[in-house]
């Protein structure tokens, strides 16, 4: 077991170097030409003709495809990730700024996705073809076809533009206001937890209703697809032997599917629900963007649109790092809970 | 004849499955009788409902199936009337069943211990403690060794005959009084199988209780069995006692059986086999269910189904032309004397 | 030998057409298919020449709420319901193209992997654990700020990031398949390795294909959307469902007065995939138990 993890482990960064190698030709088939864009500051700087030359050379954009990418990447690993236009500082402290806000929106979108579908998932399933189940189902499949944007707009438009009741953003201006005082303790940078620690249960109130809709939206479109996967997995494991044989032992039935079945239709579930999870990542470029919060999702999303090239190469990494990393504590507590597994 | 009180008495019992394809009448007819301490064998091909007979008894069909007829005594208690709750208070504890293939028939992800464990702790008064002393007990008397480290294995890590040790130490923890085994040994090596049979055997006399053997093997039914119901296609079309039903079957369908077997101290050339196949659940055959591969059939056999009769003493068979059979056996037999 | 397997067809077009969710999801098809081939009828053309380019309705950029002339309201000075109906072709160009080209990546390297074996597989597997690293919109994202925004760059960036679900899956089945029966009798008579391929494994692993495929083309054409959405798919005024979305971002704080901007290319969006998931689910419970068997 422990060498299992020991050899996903040492496989981690062996996928990250690949993963910087990709991203990093995407850059490099941009040109030395359109790279210098990103380097330079003002267009004052190429007013000579043969100052673009003279830069290309002087950030060595001419030299061969593996020399420029050994010293990318040994850029990277000194924490160097270039300028981001978007954060207008280094590429790093922007996303470390940036990460808190969105660590917490995705926390509280894990609870209804995770614990809610599977929950649902199981009672789909043991009431199979019955009313309940298909209603779940039927709902289920709608979610999965209404685009999460679509639903984060639509909610916006009830809740906030014709009821006006969950704003967009983090906080309302005046606590915004308070929030940038010197005496402020900011210590997770996370609206909600940093104003209870603050002892301000009204800021905090204030920044649940910001980010209500947001969560809802960012939850919504896995929620759906982590129940379809959690009922198809227990309809299977309903269906085994053993448990059958938990029951002929004379286990009540309430004890069968909750212990017997659902241990084992869990195994499954985890990775989906893990993947989900990193799906959760990839969605709150639309939601922080429509709800005009901060957050890596909208550093993407404005990286995007000013074609600032360090900004998202730089958040491409730092997600896919996430993703790695989850993919791997994912494998892991499958062989926790699976005991076949184990000893291989 | 012992007078003693039957501990299971099955009365014309119908189980029909309600498929999108029609009504399966997998149980159409059955009674037996089981007494206390013996060992019932019913034996009959896959698909003759012998399996879902003893699942109807304990209450285990699924939601497509359902007991439409008959009754069913168990210690003096109507198994059909009584509720839910009250019937997984006799499952496990009074009645026990083990099952064909114990890979599936296991949690994978609980220890046999455990599996053992809840068995225990569902019906007995013990706590956490006793219940693993007992289990660790359990496993020694089927026959596995170092039973304390055992306890703690998953269901892979055991080889074949060890899981169906450990699951028949499951259905015994509580000392059932009868115990359905549904084709124990069929998943087996044949080496293996003698030994799980013998276990059986003796955990038998140990504790007394009453055994129902399913099988598709008249060597298993030889073995252990003292009393045997025949079926075929959902009913019973033979019932007698051991001895008997070897030397002197009355039915086409059990004679067909026995011929099957290919024997030691015979020669022959052609293995017989009974012609044709079982029939479809969907679509039984009108008159005796038999009559479409029965080499004896006759245009009453098509049309009337015929009853289950008393030949002798606690020996019934249920065909038209039973002195028919008589002069067939009387000459094969002496066939192969000759 | 015909004969049998008309009725198993028979029996799968029975099992398909009693389907309620399948017999609305092919309804809804059928009604998109209906309105792109008859869109120039349905909403008129373009005088101007690019049909995709959504004519201009007004010259103030106020939305105006829908009326009898502009059924879908005006948003961005362009007619929401021109671009709606035209829509549905872009929609089942971009759902069409990227999936076919994906699952055609797919399923050549998850072939060659499962072919080949050995170290070819590792590092194609390695590979496309690469390739899936990256969160899929991220990568699109990426793609598109380096190759430039447009339509063309979004089907670009989908196809390389969408072929790997696909090479996992076809290699999982021709792996499966090749330990069946059917494969080791044909071997056994010694029939050649490549034929064995073509005539008895990829015939029964590409229906898991078709119906995957299905699924997918609704989350392409999200994914896209989703990208003009955010600005960097289809310029602003194409004809794409997810480009009259993204006026509604500049109305952000006034959205009731843009609601038709969001309401009917996003019921488009929903109606459109909805009917793929319901054909794709269909699919698959025909498909799926007779493959386990």
């Amino acid at each position: 077991m422990t060498a299992y993890i020991i050899r996903r482990l040492l496989l981690l960064p062996l996928i990250m170097i690949g993963v910087t190698l990709i991203i990093f030709t995407m850059i490099w088939a941009l040109g030395p030409d359109r790279l210098l864009a990103s380097y330079v500051k003002s267009p004052e700087a190429l007013k000579t003709p043969d100052a673009a030359e003279r830069l290309i050379k002087k950030y060595g954009l001419d030299e061969p495809m593996p020399v420029q990418y050994l010293k990318w990447l040994g850029n990277i690993l000194q924490g160097d990730f270039g300028y981001s236009m978007v954060g207008k500082k280094g590429v790093l402290p922007s996303m470390l700024e940036r990460f808190p806000y969105t660590l917490e929106l995705t926390i509280y979108a894990i609870v209804p996705v995770v614990l809610v579908a599977i929950w649902l998932g199981v009672i789909s399933a043991v009431n199979q073809n019955k009313f309940t189940d298909q209603f779940i189902r039927v709902f289920a499949l709608v979610c999965w076809s209404l685009p999460d944007f679509v639903f984060g707009l639509l909610l916006l438009l009830v809740f906030y533009s014709i009821l006006g009741w969950f704003p967009p953003g983090m906080v309302s201006t005046q606590y915004d206001l308070v929030m940038r005082t010197a005496e402020w303790k900011n210590i997770t940078s996370m609206p909600t937890i940093d104003a209870l620690l603050n002892g301000r249960l009204d800021i905090f109130i204030d920044a649940l209703r910001h980010i209500i809709l947001p969560v809802l939206t960012l939850a919504y479109l896995w929620w759906a697809y982590l129940l379809r996967i959690t009922r198809s997995s227990m309809l299977e494991v309903l269906r085994k032997d053993y448990i059958r044989t938990a029951r002929a032992k004379g286990v009540p039935e309430r004890i069968v599917i909750n212990k017997h079945a659902k241990r084992n239709a869990m195994i499954p579930v985890i990775t989906v629900a893990g993947g989900s999870v990193m799906g959760l990542l990839g969605g709150t470029v639309f939601v922080e963007t429509i709800f005009s919060r901060v957050g890596m999702g909208r550093f993407l999303a404005d990286a995007a649109s000013l074609l600032d090239y360090w900004s998202i190469i730089g958040g491409a990494l730092f997600f896919s790092f996430i993703m790695v990393v989850g993919n791997l504590v994912v494998d892991v507590s499958y062989a926790l809970v699976d005991p076949r597994i184990r000893l291989e | 004849m012992d007078e003693k009180k039957a501990l299971l008495q099955v009365e014309d019992l119908r189980t029909y499955f309600h498929t999108e394809d029609g009504v399966v009448k997998a149980v159409d007819g059955v009674t037996f009788e089981v007494f206390p301490g013996e060992t019932l064998g019913i034996v009959g091909e896959s698909g003759c409902g012998k399996s879902v007979t003893s699942l109807s008894i304990m209450r285990l069909l699924d939601e497509k199936g359902e007991i439409a007829g008959g009754k069913i005594f168990f210690d003096d208690q109507d198994i059909m009337a009584i509720p839910e709750s009250k019937m997984m208070k006799i499952r496990g504890n009074d009645m026990a069943m083990i099952f064909q293939e114990p890979m599936t028939a296991l949690n994978p992800v609980f220890t046999i211990g455990f599996q053992i464990m809840e068995a225990i702790l569902l019906h007995q008064d013990v706590d956490e403690k006793q219940a693993r002393k007992l289990a660790i007990e359990m496993l020694k008397k089927v026959g596995i060794p170092e039973p304390e480290k055992r306890i703690d294995e998953y269901p892979h890590e055991l080889s074949g005959g060890m899981r169906q040790r450990a699951m028949i130490a499951m259905s015994l923890s509580c000392n059932p009084k009868l115990l359905f085994a549904d084709e124990p040994t069929t998943a087996l090596d044949v080496t293996i199988q003698a030994q799980i049979l013998e276990l059986m055997k003796s955990l038998q006399d140990q504790y007394g209780m009453a055994l129902v053997m399913i099988t598709h093997d008249l060597g298993v039914i030889a073995e252990m069995a003292q009393r045997v119901v025949v079926m075929y296609a959902g009913k019973v079309v033979e019932y007698a006692d051991v001895h008997t039903l070897f030397k002197n079957p009355r039915h086409p369908y059990t004679w067909g059986l026995m011929n099957a077997i290919p024997k030691l101290d015979e020669d022959k050339e052609v293995l017989y086999n009974i012609p044709g196949v079982v029939p479809d659940p969907l679509d039984f055959p009108e008159g005796c269910r038999f009559n479409t591969r029965c080499p004896l059939a006759t245009d009453k056999c098509q049309k009337e189904e015929p009853p289950l009769v008393e030949i002798e003493n606690e020996h019934t068979a249920a065909c038209w032309h039973i002195d028919k059979l008589i002069e067939t056996i009387k000459v094969s037999r002496a066939g192969e004397t000759a | 030998m015909p004969a049998k397997r008309k009725s198993e067809f028979r029996k799968v077009m029975k099992k398909y057409w009693t389907n309620g969710t399948a017999v609305l999801g092919t309804c809804l098809l059928f009604f998109f298919i209906v309105i792109a081939i008859f869109a120039p009828q349905i909403a008129g053309v373009n005088e101007m020449g690019d049909n995709y380019q959504i004519p201009r309705a007004s010259w103030s950029s106020k939305p105006i709420p829908p009326s009898a002339e502009h059924p879908f309201g005006v948003i961005g000075g362009r007619d929401v319901f021109y671009g709606v109906v035209w829509g549905t072709r872009t929609a089942f160009r971009l759902g069409l193209i990227i999936t076919g080209f994906a699952a055609l990546i797919g399923v050549i390297v998850g072939s060659i992997s499962a072919y080949f074996g050995g170290w070819v597989d590792e590092i194609l597997m390695r590979i496309t654990d690469i390739f899936l690293s990256i969160p899929f919109l991220v990568a699109a994202m990426v793609m598109t700020t380096i190759l430039g925004k447009g339509l063309d760059k979004v089907i670009i960036a989908l196809i390389i990031f969408g072929w790997m679900s696909t090479a996992r899956l076809i290699r999982g089945n021709i792996l499966q398949a090749r330990e069946e029966q059917y494969v080791l009798a044909a071997k056994a008579l010694g029939q050649k390795d490549w034929v064995i391929i073509i005539k008895h494994i990829l015939p029964n692993t590409i229906f898991p294909v078709v119906v995957q495929m299905s699924m997918r083309i609704g989350s392409y054409v999200i994914t896209a959307a989703g990208l003009s959405f955010l600005g960097v798919g289809a310029e602003p005024g194409y004809a794409d469902w997810g480009t009259i979305l993204s006026f509604s971002r500049n109305w952000m704080t006034m959205l009731d007065q843009s609601w038709f901007a969001i309401v009917f290319p996003g019921t488009a969006m929903v109606l459109f995939v909805l009917a793929w998931n319901l054909v794709g689910d269909a699919l698959r419970d025909i498909f799926d138990p007779r493959m386990r068997s």
